[in-house]
């Protein structure tokens, strides 16, 4: 089943095109990661999505019906958590929970139970009398997706919730997000952090200047580029390399020295390893650690539109 | 959801320190120095009877009809019946202003020149005049005497007097004691402000959330404006405690009149807040910084830091008095206290509704779009 159907979505701030002919299809239990750089409209798209910010064209559909600002019956299956901390400051950890849960669940004892299961959930039972103010900024963030999350929606949008997170704490989040989809719930994960989107979600679009430039799995996204494997090999005397002899190595796409580290990108599934070590061999260059890695996403964004995802 | 939202709304304010030290300490703070800066403002012009001496000797015993006037006056001296010892001590000792002898004509000795030391000298002169005067006519037409005529050499007669307008006696210190509820009432802006960034999700980050929410804006927002009205209304009402209870200044005897003017100056004040925070497009900061430069100007021209100004106005520019919500609100106080009949007051809370009805339906018109050009 289709969640979100989003076509020719087209939002300007005067001249400035935010989101340009944005097409997005979401269908029901996936964790769509949504991953573009700072400025890339990703944030414009959600806010469109959930009926916050006018758009000048195009049509979103959400469960097969127009979304608009009044549509309560599809809001009510729609749990959203901001990319910033959306709570307030004047009451606790339980009052927040409890208010905004309330927006959605009117029935009191339905409430306790829910706002009860959604400080379990982001681990804040030890905190529930505490201000937002006394919290770090990992249990604000775990008070902001509770406050999300509390009424059990169908359709979560998460807005880049690790932004300033610890690594402890990001992990902890990005878990409970992947046990929110075990359960049922259909994730849409904004982020410009390549590694978040790779670890939890089942399909990837990657947005730049108000589209999206790509679309798949993982592994679908990968197979669309040329390069392969990096190959990184420590030299132990660097200065007596000739960089050009090993770009000559056939189906070699990149050779770049940086202090003693030598990084190769081969063509993809072209395993080159032996020959390079033949050719540093044959310059009677010492080697001390080799390791590989995989392309990565920002080598996805980096060969569809030539820079960095993180510039 | 609206009781649901009330709860919540009234929590949150009452938790706001920032909040209650604007619109509940700090006007209970101006109170305190207003109060303090106007407690002697009377004492210098509040008259102390003259201290004077009387030296007892045979001539005064000779002439009981100066006694008699002097005793007389007891509202305006404070007599001593001394020796000429006694006398000329005390003077030296300033503990009187003067003292008056018959040796054998009638004498004051002083030992400087001042007001009090004109006033004895003013009725010592009184006196001789009348006496000499009587002496004359009875002299010379004793059947004055008889007539009653020479009664007028002595009597008074006031042919003006004094007749209030009010029912309360002019106190203008009572005025800036109005016009600091009329700012308190216009601060409870700061809590209509506070209520609309709640809500607005181009405002705050909670304001969004609650967009995304399945619930009717419009129904959130009345019922976070109730809170914020009842919080006004309650602490306009302990601020009138305090300025009658503690402070003991009268606001008159009509006790339902107040508590209209209070409720009606409070939705004024909440809902002015609600129209800056709803049609001032910037920050919250620039919005608070405009709500407290214009509650201050409202404030001033009705005269809280100076009386003459509201009357320059009254005089020079009457409509900016009319076009005032601080002045209407006032002038409703003022009106309850000195007026005897409430129309006046009447006049002025009709005007305030005005105000009220327009600073909602504004806010209302621009808050019900529900989806916004940017975030």
């Amino acid at each position: 089943m289709m969640v979100i159907n989003v076509k020719n979505l087209v939002k300007r701030y005067g001249d400035l095109i935010a989101l340009d002919h944005f097409n997005l299809q979401v269908q029901e239990g996936e964790v769509l990661g949504l991953l573009g750089p700072n400025g890339s409209g990703k944030t414009t798209a959600i806010n469109c999505i959930l009926s916050l910010l006018k758009y000048d064209k195009g049509s979103i559909e959400i469960y097969d019906q127009p979304m608009a600002p009044d549509a309560y019956a599809i809001k009510r299956n729609i749990g959203v958590v901001m990319q910033n901390v959306a709570v307030f400051n004047e009451l606790t950890v339980y009052e927040n929970i409890d208010y905004f849960c309330g927006l959605y669940i009117s029935d009191k004892q339905t409430r306790k139970k829910l706002v009860a299961e959604a400080i379990d959930f982001v681990g804040l039972n030890d905190f529930t009398k505490f201000l937002p103010k006394k919290l770090s900024g990992g249990l604000l963030r775990r008070l902001n997706i509770a406050c999300g999350i509390a009424h059990k929606p169908k359709l979560i949008i998460l807005d880049e919730p690790t932004v300033a997170v610890d690594p402890q704490s990001r992990n902890s989040i990005l878990e409970g997000i992947q046990k929110l989809n075990q359960q049922g719930a259909t994730i849409i994960y904004t982020s410009h952090y390549m590694e978040e989107v790779e670890q939890i979600a089942s399909r990837i679009a990657i947005m730049d200047k108000g589209k999206i430039i790509a679309m798949g799995t993982n592994e679908e996204l990968k197979r669309m580029i040329k390069s392969g494997e990096h190959i990184n090999l420590e030299l132990l005397n660097a200065e007596d390399l000739d960089l050009e002899a090993i770009k000559a190595i056939p189906d070699i796409i990149s050779a770049e020295l940086s202090d003693n580290q030598l990084v190769v990108t081969s063509s993809r599934g072209k395993n080159n390893l032996i020959v390079i070590l033949d050719q540093l061999k044959a310059q009677h260059i010492a080697i001390g650690k080799v390791y590989s890695e995989p392309p990565t996403l920002n080598d996805v964004f980096l060969e569809i539109t030539g820079k960095e995802l993180r510039d | 959801m609206f009781l649901f939202n009330y709860a919540y709304r009234l929590k949150c304010i009452l938790r706001n320190r920032e909040l209650m030290f604007w619109t509940l300490m700090f006007p209970i703070l101006l109170a305190i120095l207003f109060n303090l800066a106007f407690s002697n403002i009377y004492s210098t012009e509040k008259f102390i009877k003259v201290n004077v001496a009387l030296v007892q000797n045979d001539a005064l015993t000779a002439n009981p009809a100066f006694s008699d006037a002097l005793s007389k006056m007891d509202d305006l001296f404070v007599v001593s019946q001394t020796t000429l010892e006694e006398a000329d001590a005390l003077l030296k000792e300033n503990q009187i202003d003067g003292y008056i002898i018959f040796d054998p004509e009638l004498k004051l000795k002083v030992n400087r020149s001042g007001l009090n030391q004109t006033i004895i000298r003013g009725f010592l002169d009184d006196f001789l005049q009348s006496s000499a005067t009587l002496v004359t006519v009875i002299s010379e037409n004793p059947a004055a005497l008889e007539s009653g005529t020479i009664a007028g050499v002595y009597s008074r007669t006031d042919y003006l007097s004094a007749v209030s307008a009010s029912k309360s006696s002019p106190d203008t210190t009572v005025h800036f004691f109005y016009t600091l509820i009329a700012m308190t009432c216009l601060y409870g802006g700061f809590l209509g402000v506070n209520e609309v960034i709640a809500i607005q999700a181009n405002l705050s980050d909670v304001g969004a959330r609650i967009n995304t929410a399945p619930t009717n804006k419009l129904t959130v927002f009345l019922s976070s404006m109730l809170a914020a009205t009842t919080i006004q209304l309650a602490e306009l009402l302990l601020l009138l405690a305090f300025i009658v209870g503690v402070l003991g200044i009268s606001f008159g005897d009509q006790l339902g009149y107040i508590a209209l003017a209070c409720v009606i100056g409070s939705l004024t004040g909440v809902t002015f807040g609600t129209f800056i925070a709803a049609t001032v497009k910037k920050s919250e900061g620039i919005i608070t910084g405009i709500l407290i430069g214009s509650t201050m100007t409202m404030s001033f021209l009705a005269g809280m830091m100076s009386a003459d100004i509201k009357y320059l106005v009254a005089t020079k520019m009457p409509i900016l008095g009319y076009l005032n919500p601080a002045n209407l609100i006032t002038n409703s106080f003022y009106a309850l206290y000195y007026y005897n009949t409430p129309t006046q007051f009447f006049i002025n809370i009709l005007l305030l509704c005005g105000f009220t009805l327009l600073f909602s339906a504004t806010t209302y018109f621009i808050l019900r779009r529900q989806t916004y050009a940017s975030l």
